[in-house]
């Protein structure tokens, strides 16, 4: 069986475990800087239309009495890490997505045993840490994803075995693996909305849909996703996006939100001991284009400033001239868990 | 305009600039070379904005005048033609070229849409004789940073000059290049100066100019912003990078407390065996100093163990330090002597790597930072 969780505004919950005061308001963590994006929402603040990625400017005139608070990434690594040792207890294997979300292979195969599992974890995450985690059970990671999704904020969704197909049978078809707009308005072209009417489809139409991997989405759609739970997944590049709720098209707006993506892609690094030397940007336009640039640095790093500065680089020369922006992404590959570091001159 | 000349200068003059124009530009002008004929010369011209080159050789002028040729295509052409004589025409849309039986017509761009010469109003100045430029540019620019994402002051080249003295340095950060001489000139009145010059204009300066006997340099235009570096025939004239050298004699130690003086040849070929072995870990390579023994080590759980032994000369205390193999070795092939010596203050610290042998007009030395474990 397979749990997948995920911590609640995990910022911003952090922000209002620490510090009372910030408790029950519509909070945003973000930079202080007039060009700032807001990182994370509180639930408090998601009513008023405020999200992620969104401009801070943007987010205080939707919510006037937004209250802006900045993060603090060593003290979400560090209850990260106790989150995750809670996740140990009774786990066979855990995935770690980032660190407020993970798959764990629960050590048992009996449904119930596995649901009373995610209980005990909420419990203790609850209990122990003071924030709460959402959860999603089930006998494979796509519908434990979905169903931990849809028990947000503060929940658990658990879906038995052999019920799978006809839980995801009404979804819409957005919510699997690698479908995304595109591909959805094509779907939508031949009429299909749903999960379970991909389920339905014959191997010509699937082929003809999704090309070579088209059985494989099929299955995933019949509820058969056979992905194991990857303890020691080897990484091969980390990134961290942003999909704007409206398109961007300021230059000043887009390499603000570079510069937080950078640190969030610097503090992931960190967190796994990485470093990389291949920093590179993703763009979407708003025509669904996607575009992107890379550039190599000598030394492999996970410096938020060595990071931002490449990236924003890379954003330079993909030379938007104002083209509206729907996503933007940070990625760092060529990745090495060396511990070996080249010292430079320039060190404080 | 009309000439005729050696199809050998032509064609050196034009392959030349041919390498300074910007395959990737979307100005159709910065494709061509400009070729002027004028006084018994033909002055052969190439730009990308941020640099020109300008070459210049004797030809036999009918008509003076000028005409642009897309530099790939002529460059192609005239590099195909045997010795002999060549002769060209041109007019605002079309280069006429005869060589014995060949005749080709290119098209042209009319010369005066060319970039003008950037300014010739001429500032501080100064000569260096030509084969030291040359060592002098071997020698730094190879350090400088590649990586266009941590700027242009990086990229560059610093020339400072006080008095008669010239020093040239080149950092990435991690390694640092720094080379010192006496000016055929100097500055007027001992004064100083400090040019950031990106160091692709100064590899392409010693390639267009190493061969001359000196090299005149001056700073041109009124805020000064572009240098020049002019030989009997041909001249460059670089845009300058705006900004702020890091303080580089900070990074330099002034004193060691321990050495080692050892063969470099013998020094190259243990670390680049040993860097065989280290490659997929940083290329680290550790150094240990000990009963006048250097001992190299590297080990990877997927290559296997290095080992090396090499007898020097040790002053000062025993020390273990790593460095990125591929670093020094590409500093001491830039180093042309039998022996070099290693100063080092500790693990962690910076090293210096100079040649051993007597004191020469020239001081040569580099610095690399360590590898921390």
């Amino acid at each position: 069986m397979v749990a997948h969780f995920d911590l609640d505004a995990f910022y911003a919950s952090v922000a209002q475990l620490d510090d009372p005061s910030l408790r029950g308001k519509p909070l945003a963590i973000s930079g202080d800087s007039r060009r700032s994006v807001v990182l994370t929402a509180s639930y408090e603040a998601r009513p008023f239309g405020v999200r992620s990625a969104m401009p801070l400017f943007k987010a205080k005139s939707l919510c006037p009495g937004l209250v802006v608070a900045p993060p603090n990434f060593a003290r979400y690594k560090e209850l990260s890490t106790r989150v995750f040792a809670i996740y140990e207890r009774g786990a066979r294997a855990i995935e770690a997505l980032s660190l407020d979300e993970a798959y764990v292979e629960i050590g048992t195969d009996d449904f119930d045993e596995a649901v009373a599992y995610a209980h005990a974890v909420r419990a203790a995450i609850r209990g122990e840490i003071g924030l709460t985690a959402s959860a999603g059970v089930a006998s494979q990671k796509l519908v434990a994803k979905i169903a931990s999704d849809a028990a947000k904020p503060d929940g658990l969704q658990a879906i038995a075995p052999g019920d799978e197909r006809a839980y995801l049978a009404p979804m819409p078809v957005g919510r699997l693996w690698g479908i995304g707009p595109k591909t959805q308005t094509r779907l939508a072209q031949r009429n299909i909305a749903t999960i379970g009417e991909i389920a339905e489809l014959s191997d010509d139409v699937v082929f003809a849909l999704f090309g070579r991997g088209g059985r494989a989405v099929r299955e995933m759609a019949r509820g058969n996703d056979t992905r194991a739970v990857e303890a020691g997944r080897e990484t091969r590049s980390v990134s961290s996006e942003s999909t704007f709720e409206f398109d961007v098209r300021d230059t000043e707006i887009l390499r603000a939100i570079v510069r937080e993506l950078s640190v969030e892609v610097s503090q992931r690094l960190g967190a796994h001991g990485l470093r990389g030397s291949t920093i590179g940007v993703k763009i979407k336009l708003s025509n669904f284009k996607i575009t992107g640039r890379q550039t190599t640095v000598a030394v492999a790093t996970d410096d938020p400033a060595t990071i931002a500065s490449a990236a924003l680089h890379c954003l330079e020369r993909a030379d938007l001239d104002g083209a509206a922006v729907r996503l933007l992404g940070v990625r760092v590959a060529s990745i090495t868990e060396e511990p070996v570091r080249q010292i430079s001159f320039f060190e404080p | 305009m009309k000439f005729s000349c050696s199809t050998k200068d032509i064609a050196s003059a034009v392959g030349a600039a041919s390498k300074v124009v910007n395959a990737h530009t979307t100005v159709p002008i910065l494709s061509n070379v400009l070729l002027t004929a004028i006084d018994d010369t033909i002055r052969v011209r190439a730009t990308d904005l941020e640099l020109t080159l300008e070459h210049v050789f004797p030809a036999q002028i009918t008509e003076p005048g000028s005409v642009t040729v897309p530099a790939k295509l002529f460059s192609g052409y005239l590099g195909n033609l045997p010795a002999g004589i060549v002769e060209l025409a041109g007019t605002p849309t079309r280069a006429s070229v005869k060589w014995e039986k060949s005749n080709y017509d290119f098209h042209a761009l009319p010369a005066d849409e060319y970039p003008p010469l950037p300014s010739s109003q001429k500032g501080t100045s100064f000569a260096i004789d030509a084969r030291r430029f040359r060592e002098g540019v071997n020698a730094t620019i190879f350090a400088a940073s590649s990586e266009e994402a941590r700027g242009a002051v990086l990229m560059g080249t610093l020339l400072e000059i006080a008095g008669d003295k010239i020093t040239m340095v080149a950092t990435d950060g991690y390694r640092l290049a720094k080379w010192e001489t006496t000016l055929a000139r100097g500055l007027e009145d001992g004064g100083t100066a400090k040019f950031i010059v990106p160091s692709r204009a100064l590899a392409e300066a010693a390639r267009n100019l190493g061969s001359a006997e000196t090299i005149e340099v001056s700073a041109l235009g009124p805020s000064g912003n572009q240098l020049a570096f002019a030989a009997h025939n041909a001249s460059i004239v670089v845009r300058l990078v705006d900004g702020q050298y890091p303080n580089y004699a900070q990074v330099i130690p002034a004193s060691f407390d321990r050495s080692v003086t050892v063969n470099t040849a013998a020094l190259i070929a243990g670390l680049k065996r040993a860097e065989l072995v280290a490659g997929d870990r940083a290329s680290m390579v550790k150094m240990s100093v000990s009963n006048a023994q250097l001992i190299i080590t590297a080990n990877s759980d997927t290559t296997g163990n290095a080992y090396e032994e090499l007898d020097v000369e040790q002053t000062g205390d025993d020390l273990t330090i790593a460095f990125n193999a591929r670093y020094l070795v590409e500093i001491l092939n830039h180093i042309d002597a039998a022996q070099i010596v290693m100063e080092f203050l500790g693990p962690l610290s910076p090293a210096a790597i100079r040649p051993t042998g007597e004191a020469t007009e020239v001081a040569h030395m580099y610095v690399l930072m360590p590898l921390r474990q």
